[in-house]
């Protein structure tokens, strides 16, 4: 787990090009602060740049940029969790390897089968790989997009970063999107493709884009892509194939020469993977757990019973009110791009850093693929309501409730209308009056981008699959895991995530997938032999960190607020007033902050 | 301003010719784009099932709709859809009248049509003709297909481009030497044998092929190179094959020549491993998508001179066009190809300039644009 830069910029001295990706990866240094690297192609005007995490193969010899054969030189940020079952097949093949790391694997993957190699991987990654006899630059990103990787291209130039304040030191790409604001008021992060940057976007999940540096011509090729089908219609069937994909999953996530451990929530997804993960890494399993003072937002009930069975070595942190307020300037400074969430992430991440571990594997994806968020069930209404004349969900625009407030959103045809009315923050009529501009053009802005496919003709439930996986997930939780775990230089694993267990899950008939009287039933049915029923048998919580106590206690927040404009101002109050949601006034927050 | 295309296909998945190759590769340039280009794309088929697209590597599913043989439903939903998209793009002829009304209802949509080989090498009925006029371009896949509509069907010239075919992205590497011993056994051929290989269906109503030629032209060939067989491959029909055999039996061939039939697409390979030349003197081939993919294993390659097929072999610049009626000729080419064999293995830097996925992408791009 690292993070990379580089840039090809026909025009600038090659000194240049190195100074400023040199400046690229000093701005990423927390993800990868173990070591630093340059490679640079002189003749070319390239140079890759990496800031390393080490975490298989800690030896000098992991160090990156890599090579292979002297042809094959890569800079790589992430995981390969296939790469013995690859390198086997590779050394049959003839490869030879003069270390043990996955990034390795990758480039003889690469020399052995081109792009068609790409396909073969899995795991989460960013990587670039430039071909110096053919003078192609490859940037790859998995078919989950649990790894973000940014780009921009121009004639004779092409920059990358895995994040998005990297390119800071390139002058010409410090064009801001004005519209950013906009997303963010709207969802509560900037969705892909918009980025803050005008020029730079992100490459999008199972792709890769193929510089050629002969031609100076890009262009974007897909290896994979996930979709749903009913290929698995037996219950019975289906619950074993999740148990051996997730067992087979957390055993090859667990792969490290560094210390890992396993976030507790004390909810089911987290539960799974800490269970199955002691299974197989008893002796030196670390469990992490996040607790507060006030018993209606601590889960730490639910954690205790699961570490009670796991008997793992455990380490619970009590989280308070005076570290949050100390913390949450810097918590916002850590944000790469904007967004209302990721705060426990931030802070969870922090205590496994401080304990030393490198890796943290985490229960993300569960409640996308198997049904967990009010969604699944609330979609066949807002489909319904869709179908409605526009002018009734335009009537409520001007209402104090959030949910009729929204129902603006179902103007807007398709996926996004659903997901902006279930998911949504603010209005577009809301964000027009705290942006001073007119509620049409915020329309304008948001019907533009992101541009999503019509999937109205697959199932229901499997639509909220699709919205929460492409949408929330990769929008949002992934994004955050990534940014606020990599600031304290741990990583972030999701075994959920894995290839096999989404390509599963993707198959499972949803009559099967989301069948039951419980959320996630069908996880349940697979794990309770090994999760004590308090786990899964459990009322739900919600959101259960005390943020909302805090923010409206922070003198920090007070501040911003004091100097914001009149309707930021007047909504903050009604925050105080308990009539605003805390992560509404998040997008505030951070619109005010990043003024300054 | 975004380029929303709507590909509307007949079949994509359920058959395995060579239009149906075109569709699944196009449909995946077409998703590419659409990535790059911040668009939509959605492809229609009106034969396939929605479940036909399970797992394909071409495309998300989610951006196909099967309707699985309910014209009805097709032709109403793909003027719906088409009404709102920029381009629509008809795969093949017999979609022409849902692109006409959607010209129709929506003149500022550009309608594109593919044109492939014979389905527009015959005379038109009147209508399909008239509503030819609602396409802003036709994209044929070989010169040879877009002189056609120009000379039968009054096409102009500058409605009509030319976009090869190309070579399926997906196509597996050359496999292992182990492979190809397994398969020279399982069909009897010993190390010294050398072997011609001509992939096709094997239709009695459609003999066009030029097998049955080939098949003439070992006679003579069999004199100077005993070692010379025969793989002839693909599905066939009972009446053929009938024909076939008898045709071997009358010219005494029934030692140098396998009717192998029907070949599994991922056995296709050891296929064209183990063969040494691909011949298929064709009169009535649109493109000819084999001949690139026999190239792309390295055969050398033996074509007809009189269709689509002169563009796959780039004017002869990768193999040798014959005349297909000609059992002479194709049998000088043969013989030519076995004295120097090294001499005609196809320039692997020509064919993928003319020929790979990634050019015909930037190609279908700009006529898209």
């Amino acid at each position: 787990m690292c993070r990379i830069a580089g840039m090809v910029h026909a025009k600038l001295p090659v000194n240049a090009i190195q100074g400023i990706v040199h400046q690229m990866c000093d701005l990423q240094q927390h993800g990868g602060p173990d070591d630093e690297g340059l490679y640079t192609s002189e003749k070319d005007n390239l140079v890759l740049g990496n800031r390393r995490l080490a975490l298989i193969d800690l030896s000098p010899e992991g160090h990156m940029p890599m090579s292979y054969r002297d042809r094959y030189h890569i800079t790589y940020n992430g995981e390969l969790y296939n790469f013995l079952t690859l390198k086997e097949e590779l050394v049959n093949l003839g490869h030879q390897f003069s270390n043990h790391t996955d990034t390795e694997v990758i480039l003889a993957c690469f020399a052995q089968w081109n792009i068609q190699g790409f396909a073969k991987l899995k795991g989460m990654f960013a990587f670039a790989l430039w071909d110096n006899l053919e003078k192609n630059l490859y940037l790859v990103r998995d078919a989950a997009g649990i790894k973000p990787l940014y780009y921009a291209s121009s004639t004779g130039q092409l920059v990358f970063a895995s994040e998005v304040r990297a390119f800071k030191p390139v002058d010409s790409l410090q064009e801001a999107n004005e519209n950013w604001p906009v997303y963010l008021m709207a969802y509560g992060h900037v969705p892909e493709p918009v980025s803050t940057l005008a020029n730079v976007k992100p490459l999008h999940k199972g792709c890769f884009l193929k510089y050629e540096l002969k031609n100076d011509s890009c262009s974007i090729g897909s290896y994979s892509h996930y979709s749903y089908s009913h290929q698995v219609t037996d219950a019975g069937n289906a619950q074993e194939q999740i148990k051996e994909a997730l067992e087979q999953s957390v055993r090859s996530h667990l792969l490290a020469d560094a210390p890992l451990g396993v976030f507790l929530s004390g909810g089911l997804d987290s539960g799974i993977i800490a269970s199955l993960s002691a299974k197989y890494k008893k002796s030196a399993l670390n469990t992490l757990s996040i607790y507060f003072e006030d018993p209606a937002f601590s889960e730490k009930k639910y954690q205790d019973i699961l570490q009670e069975r796991l008997q793992c070595d455990h380490h619970q942190y009590l989280l308070t009110e005076k570290e949050f307020h100390d913390s949450f300037p810097s918590i916002l400074q850590s944000m790469d791009m904007p967004s209302c969430d990721g705060i426990n992430t931030w802070f969870i991440s922090k205590y496994a850093a401080s304990q030393g571990l490198k890796a943290v594997l985490s229960g993300v994806g569960g409640d996308e693929l198997f049904g967990g968020y009010p969604s699944f069930r609330r979609i066949t209404a807002a489909r319904a309501i869709q179908q409605m004349p526009k002018i009734l969900m335009q009537a409520g625009k001007r209402s104090q409730s959030k949910r009729l407030n929204r129902m603006a959103y179902l103007q807007m045809d398709g996926i996004k209308g659903i997901y902006l009315f279930l998911r949504g923050h603010f209005s577009p009529f809301d964000i027009a009056r705290h942006l001073g501009a007119y509620e049409k053009d915020i329309w304008t802005i948001l019907n533009a981008q992101p541009i999503l496919n019509d999937i109205s003709h697959i199932d229901d439930k499997n639509q909220a699959s699709w919205m929460e996986f492409n949408l929330y997930m990769q929008n949002q939780l992934l994004r955050d895991s990534d940014v606020m775990s990599m600031i304290h230089g741990v990583e972030i694993r999701v075994p959920f995530l894995y290839e096999d267990v989404i390509r599963l899950a993707f198959k499972i008939d949803p009559a099967v997938k989301y069948e039951g009287p419980l959320s996630k039933q069908v996880l349940i049915n697979c794990f309770q032999d090994i999760l004590p029923s308090e786990i899964w048998n459990r009322p739900k919580m919600g959101f259960s960190f005390p943020f909302a106590k805090w923010l409206a206690s922070s003198d920090y927040v007070k501040e911003l607020m004091q100097t914001s404009s009149e309707k930021t101002q007047k909504s903050y109050k009604k925050f105080l007033a308990g009539n605003l949601h805390w992560s509404h006034l998040m997008s505030l927050i951070i619109l005010k902050n990043r003024k300054q | 301003m975004p380029n929303n295309i709507l590909f509307l296909t007949l079949k994509v998945f359920a058959a395995t010719g060579g239009i149906e190759k075109v569709c699944r590769v196009a449909g995946k340039a077409f998703y590419e784009s659409s990535i790059s280009n911040n668009s939509l794309v959605q492809i229609y088929s009106m034969y396939d099932k929605h479940a036909d697209a399970d797992e394909n590597r071409y495309f998300p599913s989610e951006i196909f709709h099967g309707f699985g043989m309910k014209k009805m439903k097709f032709i109403i939903e793909a003027i719906q859809q088409g009404k709102k998209s920029n381009t629509v793009i008809l795969s093949h002829i017999n979609l022409i009248m849902v692109g006409w009304l959607i010209k129709k209802i929506s003149p500022s949509t550009r309608i594109m049509l593919f044109a492939h080989g014979i389905e527009v090498w015959e005379s038109l009925s009147k209508r399909k003709k008239m509503m030819l006029g609602c396409c802003d371009k036709i994209i044929a896949v070989s010169q040879y297909t877009s002189q056609k509509l120009q000379d039968l069907h009054g096409i102009p010239a500058k409605k009509c481009s030319v976009l090869n075919n190309c070579l399926d992205p997906y196509l597996p590497f050359a496999p292992a030497v182990t492979g190809k011993c397994d398969l020279r056994n399982k069909y009897g051929y010993t190390q010294e044998d050398i072997i011609l290989f001509t992939l096709t269906r094997l239709a009695s109503k459609e003999r066009y092929k030029g097998y049955d030629k080939v098949l003439q032209a070992m006679v003579a060939l069999k004199h100077t190179q005993p070692n010379l067989k025969y793989l002839l491959a693909g599905s066939y029909d009972a009446l053929e094959k009938s024909y076939l055999d008898e045709l071997i039996k009358k010219l005494g061939l029934e030692d140098s020549v396998t009717i192998a039939g029907f070949i599994k697409e991922e056995d296709l390979v050891d296929h064209f491993s183990i063969a040494n030349i691909y011949v298929m003197p064709s009169m009535k081939e649109g493109f000819g998508i084999v001949f690139i993919e026999a190239m792309y294993y390295g055969l050398p390659v033996i074509a007809g001179n009189k269709d689509g097929s002169v563009d796959a072999l780039c004017n002869g610049e990768l193999g040798i066009l014959v005349d297909p009626q000609d059992i002479k000729a194709i049998e000088e080419a043969i013989g030519e190809m076995l004295l120097h064999g090294e001499q005609y293995k196809p320039d692997q830097k020509i064919l993928m300039e003319h020929f790979s996925y990634k050019n015909y992408k930037i190609k279908l791009e700009k006529l898209i644009a």
